[in-house]
């Protein structure tokens, strides 16, 4: 049969498996598994296992758990709040502070954590009711919290950096260094945006009441420090090839246990059991995915469908322009369906050939895709981060959480503009420290 | 029946303790390479190797416990559209077919892990473990999902449980 139509009833089949509300692991693996059967009969089953197997077995896969160990840690001990207060604390002057330290926040936590719903979780909690108390309109509150969060999987380190890293055999080292410009524009971005519309509708959010002393700046210092200092060993560990990934977060994530237990005095069983078991669950979560969407593109490639589709799109000769908005259009779309880890384990083998052949770099197109899917997050159907707004303020309704996304979505379209045209925002900084990839 | 529901929670229950374990187990190993490597001045021998397969035997066991727990991930696009009733058979469809894959994969592993076991296929590296032992966990792993994909499917027919886990009162989504 041709790989093309071969192609197209795959991919029907597993959105049909996926509309069907069964995990997203296991509607990957039927799709898998059934195109096999089809295509090789019983054959198949040894092939399974062992791919499943071989897709798995992998060191550098070892990192995504031992960052979600680090990020429980910091969510289950009072670390997120101190932090909230420190930039607080310090911002408060600033017209619209309350607002910009939020966003803030908000970066500084993707850096702490590497996930987008934990970075939205831990500081919408505080933030939100902060923010409303101080009169600012709930939309905003939320919206701008929601798209903050998603800075989590762009700001090093990233969960999903580590995904396309793996994915595409490129360094995530590289990558991770590639999403730290683009990080901060984003935050500039939602910061210019956030101060626009205050101007507009004429809030002042002076904040009189409130005084700190640079003894109250400096007495919190302390707390945050340390998990600031241990971010960036990791990062540095990583950046200068001192250490994998894997062995960078092992030690991170021991040295944060260490912390949270000196500093927050969380020893309990209890309490170090929730640390542990949450990170378990999302690793298992993560690497069932990564598994099964191993198995998806063995039986891609093994079909031809992913060299079809890339021959297919070649001979369609389209200019690198046309071909890099196209690509953009169907990530954003996947993006609003999946989450983030299952659309770059599912395009990224096919799309990065792609890529490559119109003379793009695989570390920029990993930071756009990226970008993508953090419009991903805070869209429906599946938009994971208006959810988890949604479990902490239950008394505001998506729609008005989903309205006040809106304009930073639009801020992440401009974004993603931007580094369409100046690749260098991304490619610079890994370039200039890392020596050129070619 | 009930014994049967609770074995099979309590068989989930229990891997997803042994799967955190095996997380921590990795996290220590890694910690002792990382002081070996950088301390000591030793090469790494054994450790890369076996914190790669503690993770994937952690993966693989835990995923029963993750299922329980509903922690897998899924688009709940369509089943907050549908009432009552369509829910409920979308539920059965979704559920009897990852139960079929997971009784194929069960299946697949074991005899995976049977020819690697019968063969003494061992790793191609320094340590050179027998690889039947690295494989073991994925059709334990799979099994243990298969019986707790019945029990969800059992629980669902006779009503102990929501289709999806949702509350029926989930408003059908408007946007």
């Amino acid at each position: 049969m041709d790989p093309l139509l071969l192609g197209a009833l795959a991919s029907v089949c597993l959105v049909l498996l996926l509309l069907s509300g069964m995990p997203v692991a296991f509607a990957l693996g039927v799709t898998a598994v059934l195109f096999l059967l089809l295509h090789n009969g019983p054959a198949t089953f040894s092939i399974v296992a062992d791919t499943l197997f071989a897709s798995l077995d992998e060191f550098a896969l070892l990192s995504i758990p031992m960052f979600l160990v680090m990020g429980s840690a910091i969510a289950a001990s009072r670390a997120g709040s101190d932090l909230y207060e420190a930039i607080d604390r310090w911002l408060y002057k600033v017209p619209g502070g309350l607002l910009i330290s939020n966003i803030g926040a908000c970066g500084v936590f993707a850096a702490l954590t590497g996930s987008s719903p934990a970075t939205c979780a831990a500081i919408g909690k505080m933030g939100i009711p902060e923010m409303r108390k101080r009169g600012y309109p709930a939309g905003l509150a939320t919206g701008a919290i929601a798209a903050g969060g998603t800075l989590g999987i762009l700001i090093p380190p990233s969960i999903t950096m580590i995904v396309y890293g793996i994915a595409t055999e490129t360094s995530i080292g590289r990558l991770f260094m590639a999403g730290l410009l683009p990080g901060l524009m984003l935050i500039g971005l939602f910061i210019g945006w956030s101060l626009i519309y205050a101007r507009i509708k004429g809030y002042t959010f002076v904040e009189e009441d409130k005084h700190f002393s640079l003894r109250d700046k400096l007495v919190i210092l302390p707390k945050v420090i340390p998990f600031m200092m241990i971010i960036a060993l990791v990062l540095w560990a990583l950046y200068g090839g001192v250490a994998t990934p894997s062995e960078a977060s092992g030690v991170g994530a021991m040295v944060c246990i260490l912390l949270v237990m000196a500093i927050y005095r969380v020893w309990r069983p209890r309490q170090l059991w929730q640390i542990i078991s949450s990170a378990t669950r999302e690793s298992v979560m993560l690497m069932m995915i990564i598994g099964m969407a191993g198995l998806f593109s063995y039986m891609m490639s093994s079909l031809y469908i992913t060299q079809g589709i890339a021959e297919f799109i070649a001979a369609q000769q389209l200019s690198p322009w046309a071909l890099i908005l196209l690509l953009n259009l169907f990530l954003l779309v996947a993006g609003f369906f999946l989450p983030p880890v299952a659309v770059i384990l599912m395009t990224a083998p096919t799309l990065v050939p792609i890529v490559l052949q119109a003379g793009y770099d695989p570390i920029w197109f990993g930071v756009m895709l990226t970008l993508n899917m953090e419009i991903g997050l805070i869209t429906p159907p599946v938009g994971l981060n208006l959810y988890v707004i949604n479990g902490i303020v239950p008394d505001v309704d998506l729609k008005t959480v989903l309205i006040g996304a809106l304009p930073f979505m639009l801020c992440m379209l401009v974004g993603i503009a931007l580094l369409i045209a100046f690749p260098q925002i991304a490619l610079w900084l890994p370039n200039h420290l890392m020596g050129s990839a070619l | 029946m009930t014994l049967f529901l609770r074995t099979v929670e309590g068989l989930s229950r229990l891997l997803g303790y042994i799967a955190a374990l095996l997380l921590v187990i990795a996290i220590t190993v890694v910690c002792h390479m990382v002081f070996n490597r950088f301390v000591m001045n030793l090469p790494t021998s054994w450790q890369t190797e076996f914190v790669t397969y503690t993770l994937l035997a952690s993966t693989f066991l835990g995923a029963p416990w993750v299922l329980l727990t509903r922690g897998h991930v899924n688009v709940e696009l369509i089943p907050m559209m549908l009432g009552p009733r369509g829910r409920f058979m979308l539920a059965l469809l979704a559920y009897a077919v990852s139960a079929l894959l997971c009784i194929t994969l069960t299946w697949a592993s074991a005899g995976f892990w049977y020819e690697a076991w019968e063969a003494g296929w061992s790793s191609d590296t320094m340590w050179g473990p027998k690889l039947w032992k690295a494989y073991l966990a994925m059709p334990i792993g799979f099994f243990a999902i298969s019986l707790q994909y019945i029990a969800d499917l059992i629980c669902l027919l006779n009503g102990r449980e929501h289709p999806f886990g949702l509350e029926p009162n989930t408003p059908p989504e408007t946007t």
